[in-house]
């Protein structure tokens, strides 16, 4: 057997080697970004390649740096808000609700119950809307462009419902410190429901096409695996991590808002990869846990529609926000894991230290392993399957 | 478990660098300055020895804290001398969470780096590295990693002050 | 009209009925050589307004199949449907500036796009659109259509090569590495229908499929069973050597941004891009050709039968029967073409794309010792059932 049909080691020093036909062969370095169309955003990876075969990937962030964190420090803390809705882009709503609750966790504000139920319907339809963007991009990374077109159908429909609460459709400033800006217009939680309706009848569409279509699967399974000691080793967390088969979820875990009680109610599950079509925590683990995950945000949004009651949405909170002294770290279960704030505080209208957590940025630290000894092909896959939001990773 | 019970055990096992801790605490009614403090409580750890307390936290099996979520850094204010590293710790087995802080000099911010117990660390300390000018000894790539490599002064510090251009861009 | 002036010509086999009507029509001071030329002129306009036909109505095609697949329109702002719109295009890759990357290696960057259309161009003079309408009616048509087709990669590979671009290298070696794969089951499996019909020419294998309402056609098992799986394996090949989905590997949108052509634009682009169409309807007419009776249909059946006419032996030239049945063989053809490029384009919407690693074992371990085995079981269905079929020895 010649060397040259051997896998080469990562880092193969100069990445020249010699082969036994005499033929002195180089590795490529081939930029993948920051524009192409499988990094999901201004993302830029240098891979290193022997042929179709990546010996090396490192990952230059930095593109999309809005210096989020430096802006926390010289606004007030209500004007943060917005900026919150940009670094996650896709799910919105959960980085409203995780620095709502970073700063309500310092003030210790009550929230009406009516609020609380409106933001876990937000939270868990952008979770629908972000799940959807993920697993379409996944599909159309690995070449079916259909699937994804019809996911986008549902997820306009999310928006308009987002756009009918709220006036936006993807920067939505909705939940705010003390509960949601407004009430739900008149007839919008029925729409939810048709919504609801319509959506696990469409969800099958996207299993049939894309999830079990062979192709897909022989694309996937066994690619980009990421075991479990290693996925806890990394900090992964979300899909990334259930897709390694760690039985872990904020919601039900430590759970925050109404998740005790919704999950005590018992209407919905923890959908974990199992490596039922190849490894345990390959990619095609990580999009089954996406695609399962959409059915069960539509069971807790239903729970939240047959048990909202009218009542106020907002608690009594100044216009200019002083936030007692101290300082607090509040996570929650992002559509891609988990969003931590770690806020500080020193008594006055501006935050000290504003820190996002991005689960984007530390899910993505994993790429370096697992690109290496990928194809070019699979790496696509790999990068899709850890689905990064670019304006996360860079904030 | 707890904070307090969290705290026990570290002391418990003599978790390496622990040097105290802080909880929230409501107002002192004698002083009419003091407000108390809200939020979470932290333990506060030497940060020289801080690889060796996340390890012990990561493999003692009653704390198991085996998820390093964050490590960040803070720095309280101007007139402070020292900055805050901040690691936020997870343990899905007892489902706790661990708020570390060092207080690490600004004067010599070089601390070792803890990649060696939680390789997602790696990421974190090179945002801190540039934002905050801290130096991780050991650490296998400190490449700046958001900011330009030739970026100059640490952005996250409060006596940073920004720069009127760079490259010939205008920043104002 | 064309149709009808060209048949004038009443050509026999190995002669062109352009040339035949303009020796009829030069006079006498024109030089043999002129006519010749003359001759060559008319065929190869002909031939680049098909192809651009062609081209043209499958971008427009692609984009309503796909976006009817996709719960949308398409376009539908040029003319009704949108049937302007590859117009529209043309005149605006036409108007697009000329651009040739630094450190592109420029001569071959230029000649890369033209071989490309020009390979098609090539395979298209030997395609007949009816039994009397072709610019070229060879014997070895079908293996002239193969070779031509086949120096698209060629093309391909310099316009990777030349682009100065990594991910345009890339594509370009995987054109040439499927290309050569499938090359083998295409040619193995479209032996089948020869050695069932004995001939390479085109217009003779389909008047062997001649029959009563087209059941006759190669494809149905009463004719050779092994005929149909021939058939999915040259399907296969086909979509591999048109470079399309599933196995539009040199030019996967998500991996390599465009593949070997990514560093082209405005007509050069076009050029791959008409080449990419026509090389679809090519093969899947030849495919027609082979399996699904050519030429023959219920259609052309009922003209044949309503006027008395005889396969393959031309009808007087302006009789009503002749111009019916040239009319209803090219609309028998190109409805038999368009059908298989909309099964094309069906699987590229539907279907994601398989590895390079998966296309190479695809076209070596299966398609090719599937082919041996098609090839092997029709040659022994041919010498020993075939005289038992009272239907195959009429």
């Amino acid at each position: 057997m010649s060397q040259s049909t051997t896998l080469p080691t990562a880092a193969a020093g100069t990445g020249e080697r010699e082969f036994m036909l005499d033929v002195r062969t180089q590795d490529m370095e081939v930029n993948m970004g920051p524009q192409h169309p499988a990094t999901h955003g201004v993302m830029r990876i240098l891979i290193r390649a022997d042929g179709e075969i990546c010996t090396g990937a490192q990952p230059h962030l930095g593109y999309l740096h809005r210096c989020a964190e430096k802006i926390g420090e010289n606004v007030e803390w209500l004007q943060y808000l917005p900026y919150t809705d940009r670094y996650d882009y896709l799910a919105a709503m959960n980085n409203n609700l995780g620095y709502s609750m970073a700063v309500e966790k310092l003030m210790g504000i009550e929230i009406p119950r009516r609020a609380l139920m409106i933001r876990t319907i937000c939270a868990e339809l952008n979770r629908i809307g972000s799940h959807l963007v993920a697993f379409g991009t996944y599909g159309l990374d690995l070449g079916a462009i259909t699937p994804f077109l019809y996911m986008f159908r549902e997820r306009e429909w999310m928006m308009a419902l987002f756009e009918k609460i709220c006036g936006a459709r993807l920067t939505y400033s909705y939940i705010r410190i003390g509960g949601v800006f407004n009430d739900a217009p008149p007839g919008w939680l029925s729409e939810v429901e048709r919504f609801c309706d319509t959506f696990e009848e469409k969800w099958q569409e996207y299993v049939d096409l894309l999830m079990v279509n062979h192709i897909f699967v022989q694309r996937t399974a066994n690619i980009g695996v990421i075991p479990k000691a290693m996925a806890l080793d990394f900090g992964l967390t979300g899909p990334m991590l259930r897709g390694s088969g760690v039985d872990w979820d904020l919601r039900r875990d430590m759970p925050y808002e109404l998740y005790a009680e919704i999950w005590k109610s018992g209407c919905f599950q923890i959908p974990l990869g199992k490596g039922e079509r190849g490894t345990l925590g390959d990619c095609w683990d990580r999009a089954y846990v996406r695609v399962m995950e959409m059915i069960e945000s539509i069971k807790i949004v239903r729970w939240c529609l047959d048990s909202i009651a009218p009542g106020p949405v907002i608690a009594e909170i100044p216009k200019t926000l002083r936030v007692p002294a101290g300082e607090a770290y509040v996570g929650i279960e992002n559509p891609r894991g988990e969003l931590g704030h770690y806020v500080v505080s020193d008594g006055g209208k501006v935050a000290v230290r504003c820190r996002v957590r991005g689960p984007s940025f530390t899910n993505l630290a994993v790429l370096e392993e697992l690109l290496p000894g990928a194809l070019i092909a699979d790496s696509i896959a790999i990068i899709g399957s850890t689905d990064i939001v670019v304006g996360e990773t860079d904030r | 478990m707890e904070f307090r019970g969290i705290l026990d055990r570290l002391r418990a096992i003599g978790a390496p660098g622990l040097l105290g801790h802080d909880e929230p605490r409501g107002a002192d009614p004698a002083d009419k300055k003091d407000k108390g403090r809200a939020g979470d409580p932290f333990v506060l750890v030497d940060p020289q020895r801080l690889p060796a307390f996340l390890e012990v936290c990561r493999d003692d099996e009653r704390l198991a804290f085996d998820i390093l979520i964050d490590l960040t850094a803070a720095d309280p204010s101007k007139d402070d001398p020292n900055l805050w590293v901040l690691v936020h710790l997870l343990s899905l087995a007892y489902r706790q969470r661990l708020t570390v802080k060092c207080a690490l000099s600004k004067a010599a911010a070089t601390m070792p780096t803890s990649v060696t117990v939680h390789r997602g660390a790696q990421w974190h300390e090179r945002e801190c590295g540039e934002m905050f000018g801290i130096t991780f000894a050991g650490h296998p790539d400190p490449r700046h990693i958001l900011l330009p490599e030739d970026w100059l002064g640490f952005p996250l510090r409060k006596d940073y002050v920004f720069p009127d251009e760079y490259h010939g861009i205008s920043c104002k | 009209m064309l149709a009808a002036v060209l048949f004038a010509g009443a050509p026999q086999s190995g002669t062109n009925p352009i040339q035949g009507l303009l020796e009829q029509v030069a006079p006498a001071a024109v030089p043999a050589w002129a006519v010749v030329a003359a001759t060559i002129g008319i065929g190869v306009g002909i031939t680049v307004a098909i192809v651009s036909v062609i081209a043209m109505f499958g971008t427009w095609m692609e984009r309503k199949v796909s976006g009817h697949i996709q719960c949308r329109y398409g376009p539908m702002r040029a003319g009704w449907h949108g049937w302007l719109q590859p117009l529209a295009d043309g005149v605006k890759l036409l108007l697009k500036e000329d651009l040739v990357p630094k450190g592109a290696d420029r001569v071959l960057y230029v000649i890369a796009p033209a071989i490309v259309l020009a390979s098609v161009l090539a395979a298209m003079a030997v395609f007949p659109l009816a039994p009397n309408f072709y610019f070229a009616d060879i014997d070895l048509g079908i293996f002239f259509i193969l070779a031509m087709t086949s120096t698209t990669t060629i093309g391909v590979v310099m316009a990777g090569w030349s682009s100065n671009s990594k991910w345009s290298l890339y594509g370009s070696m995987r054109e040439a590495a499927q290309v050569i794969a499938y090359e083998i089951p295409l040619g193995i499996s479209l032996l089948v229908p020869i050695m069932v019909a004995g001939s390479f020419n085109l217009i003779e294998v389909s008047n062997d499929q001649a029959g009563w309402m087209g059941m006759n056609w190669y494809i149905w098992p009463w004719v050779n069973p092994f005929m149909l799986p021939a058939f999915v394996l040259f399907f296969i090949a086909i979509l591999a050597e048109t470079k399309r989905a599933p196995f539009d590997l040199p030019e996967a949108e998500s991996e390599l941004v465009a593949g070997f052509m990514t560093e082209y634009s405005g007509i050069r682009w076009s050029f791959f891009f008409m080449e990419e169409y026509a090389a679809m309807f090519l093969y899947s007419a030849v495919g027609a050709f082979f399996f699904f009776g050519g030429f023959e249909s219920p259609l052309t059946w009922l003209v044949r039968h309503q006027f008395g006419l005889t396969v393959g032996v031309q009808a007087e030239a302006w009789s009503l029967g002749a111009i019916l049945l040239t009319l209803t063989s090219a609309l028998t053809i190109v409805v038999k073409g368009f059908a298989g490029v909309f099964l094309m384009m069906w699987l590229r919407w539907t279907l994601p794309r398989v590895r390079i690693d998966q296309v190479m074992t695809l076209g070596y371990k299966y398609l090719t010792p599937l082919a041996l085995v098609c090839v092997l079981g029709a040659g022994l269905w041919e010498v020993f059932v075939k005289g038992f079929l009272p239907w195959r020895n009429g």
